[in-house]
């Protein structure tokens, strides 16, 4: 790894839970959910199941903090206050040469294609290079847009600038917000559960979609204490299968938890955080993964039936979450889980339960087979 | 780094190694170099694009090498052109989402597709820069050495705006 | 029932987009997926979109679409006996 650490020193996240990292992991340790059916939203002829936040108060929000709150999106001003906040608590300096900006995202601000098939606000590099701006910072930021598995893709991407010694500190924000285009998509695929999603379960019938913004801050340079979490390692891979749907022997997720057991013994690992979208084939791809990698016997957590699929965001408040998790000792609970519905039985529960190790990976897999995984562990080992 | 081979594609030009191969367009060098592989018809612009790069840049690399090779890929436009005909079928008064645009409304498809054609298993990334911006590009490429091995990169810009405006410049390097 | 067979026969030829296919190419009776056409299962999802656009027919259900998506006779079947346009 070069000799650098990389070391968390803030983080974020905007949902409908709760407006930072803390309200969200409260909300979601005493299994709360704002998932709920939406009838006529965002002009859909079709009802779903999803995670909205309140617009109104974002807006209002988002006026209250962000100067000249008007010139931006939905989208982008979710990104800046998510980011803003971060910022605040870590005193980062964002205007500095040293720090550059990592935005996840899958379709950014594609809704304003609805007003006019010409409008430019939707390319996204455009929309990073405003968020960027508005905080002073001139660095060219980076958009990581690898679909589902962007929000770890950033943080590799960040993790990846910093080892490099370019970059001394990296804001990585993870956002989608919901529209008529990602919603109507997703019903057209068939893959939507029309009630909250169930992770791994053996009734779960297809995935919720949700809204997040979240903040992770990465900094070269070795935790202050032995709180802090630090970087581990990382795994990228494809499944050169489908572009649609997940391998049957979910080779691109196998081998990234194989790569990273490279870094990472087994035995210190509290949970695999997994991608757990509650579809028939995701689910079933990961237990083959993770019982493929031999890790049967580790706690497997998914989040999604607190949040839905946030996309972009997914993989940045998952990270946040874990680490909040271990924090306070616990696993979290897969909300949703019932009775074993993959064809490998995981070590996954619908109760929060306690751990004393301080490693966690996280996996994620999405469209065009993309597949990737990172870990990190709290305190100040080497 | 070390190029092995670099292509460029524009509309009435397709470059290999420094030799003007073709004036053909996307479809005629499919016909002309490739031929075989009817899902390329299934495809969206900017994956027919970077598919057709990839075919020429990666004849005679065995498979053996190819399995834990990357692909990362830049562009500005993402997958607008796909975003724009996906939201044709999604108006109100002609409302039947096609799940066949949808699933190319993600840029990062043209590396799963290139990907599935090649048996290549390594990291695939999609970055969306403001511009074509070779140093910042060419520091990912170097930096994805960092945290991972692969054999080669297949690597560089595909965008794709309209029949007339496209440009893919690839290469394959090594460490 | 002949004139659907070649109906449907050129609007999956066109929204599958099946280049250099004629009607005259796809035997009605072939399977569809897996030997026959090879088409996947993002292919089996545009079909359930064309039976809604083109003739009415809405299934909700996508596994459904597994008996009625063996043939090109068997989907012109299933169209003739359900369609609402």
């Amino acid at each position: 790894m070069g000799g650098i650490m990389i070391t968390k020193i803030a983080d974020n996240i905007i949902s409908p839970l709760g407006y930072d990292s803390n309200a969200n992991f409260k909300a979601v340790l005493s299994g709360e959910t704002m998932l709920c059916k939406h009838v006529d939203s965002f002009g859909l002829p079709v009802p779903f199941c999803g995670s909205l936040l309140n617009r109104d108060e974002i807006i209002s929000l988002a006026n209250a903090e962000i100067a000249c709150a008007e010139n931006y999106t939905f989208f982008e001003k979710l990104c800046i206050l998510s980011a803003q906040n971060a910022i605040t608590d870590c005193n980062l300096s964002p205007r500095e040469s040293n720090v550059i900006f990592i935005i996840s995202t899958t379709k950014g601000n594609v809704d304003c294609l609805e007003n006019s098939l010409e409008d430019t606000r939707c390319i996204l590099a455009s929309s990073a290079n405003k968020i960027a701006r508005y905080f002073g910072n001139n660095n060219t930021p980076i958009v990581v847009s690898n679909a589902c598995i962007s929000g770890v893709c950033a943080q590799i991407a960040a993790i990846r600038e910093l080892l490099s010694g370019r970059y001394r500190y990296a804001v990585v924000i993870g956002c989608d917000v919901l529209s008529k285009f990602i919603i109507s998509g997703f019903q057209s695929f068939k893959a939507l559960s029309p009630e909250c999603c169930q992770p791994y379960d053996k009734n779960r019938v297809g995935l919720n979609l949700g809204e997040a913004a979240g903040t992770i801050i990465l900094k070269a340079g070795k935790p202050s204490n032995e709180e802090d979490w630090q970087y581990v390692s990382s795994s990228i891979h494809n499944d050169a299968n489908h572009i649609s749907g997940p391998s049957r022997t979910g080779e691109g997720s196998y081998r990234v938890l194989a790569d990273i057991l490279k870094d990472v013994d087994a035995n210190e690992i509290s949970f695999i955080n997994a991608h757990g979208t509650a579809t028939a084939y995701n689910d079933e791809m990961e237990s083959i993964a993770i019982h493929r990698a031999g890790l049967d016997d580790v706690c497997v957590n998914g989040l999604k039936g607190y949040y839905g699929h946030t996309l972009g965001a997914a993989g940045i408040i998952e990270t946040i979450l874990s680490m909040k998790a271990i924090d306070n000792g616990v696993v979290l609970a897969t909300r949703g889980f019932e009775s074993t519905g993959t064809s490998y039985t995981l070590n996954i529960s619908n109760q929060v339960r306690e751990t004393s190790k301080t490693a966690f990976i996280k996996i994620l897999s999405g469209f065009g087979g993309s597949n990737a995984g990172i870990s990190y562990r709290k305190g100040g080992k080497a | 780094m070390k190029t092995i081979a670099e292509i460029s594609i524009t509309p009435n030009r397709t470059i290999l190694n420094g030799d003007t191969i073709s004036t053909a367009n996307i479809a005629g060098l499919y016909r002309e170099f490739v031929g075989d592989y009817p899902k390329f018809f299934k495809m969206d612009s900017l994956c027919k694009l970077g598919f057709i790069g990839s075919e020429l840049l990666l004849k005679g690399i065995n498979a053996e090498e190819k399995e834990n090779a990357a692909i990362i890929l830049f562009n500005r436009n993402g997958s607008l052109i796909t975003d724009r005909n996906y939201q044709k079928t999604i108006t109100d008064d002609n409302y039947f989402p096609s799940p066949a645009l949808f699933v190319y409304t993600l840029a990062n498809i043209v590396t799963g597709e290139i990907a599935i054609r090649n048996k290549i298993y390594g990291e695939s990334s999609f970055y969306v820069l403001n511009n074509q911006d070779m140093d910042l590009m060419n520091d990912i490429i170097n930096n994805t050495y960092l945290t991972s091995s692969p054999t080669f990169i297949l690597t560089g810009w595909v965008d794709f705006d309209d029949e007339h405006n496209y440009e893919a410049k690839l290469k394959l390097v090594t460490k | 029932m002949d004139n659907l067979i070649l109906q449907l026969k050129n609007q999956i030829i066109e929204v599958l987009n099946l280049e250099d296919m004629t009607p005259e190419d796809i035997d009605a009776e072939a399977p569809l997926f897996g030997d026959g056409l090879g088409l996947d299962s993002i292919d089996a999802l545009e079909l359930i979109v064309l039976l809604e656009r083109e003739y009415g027919i809405k299934l909700s259900n996508p596994a459904e679409g597994k008996q009625i998506f063996k043939s090109i006779a068997s989907i012109a079947d299933y169209v003739s006996k359900n369609r609402k346009k």
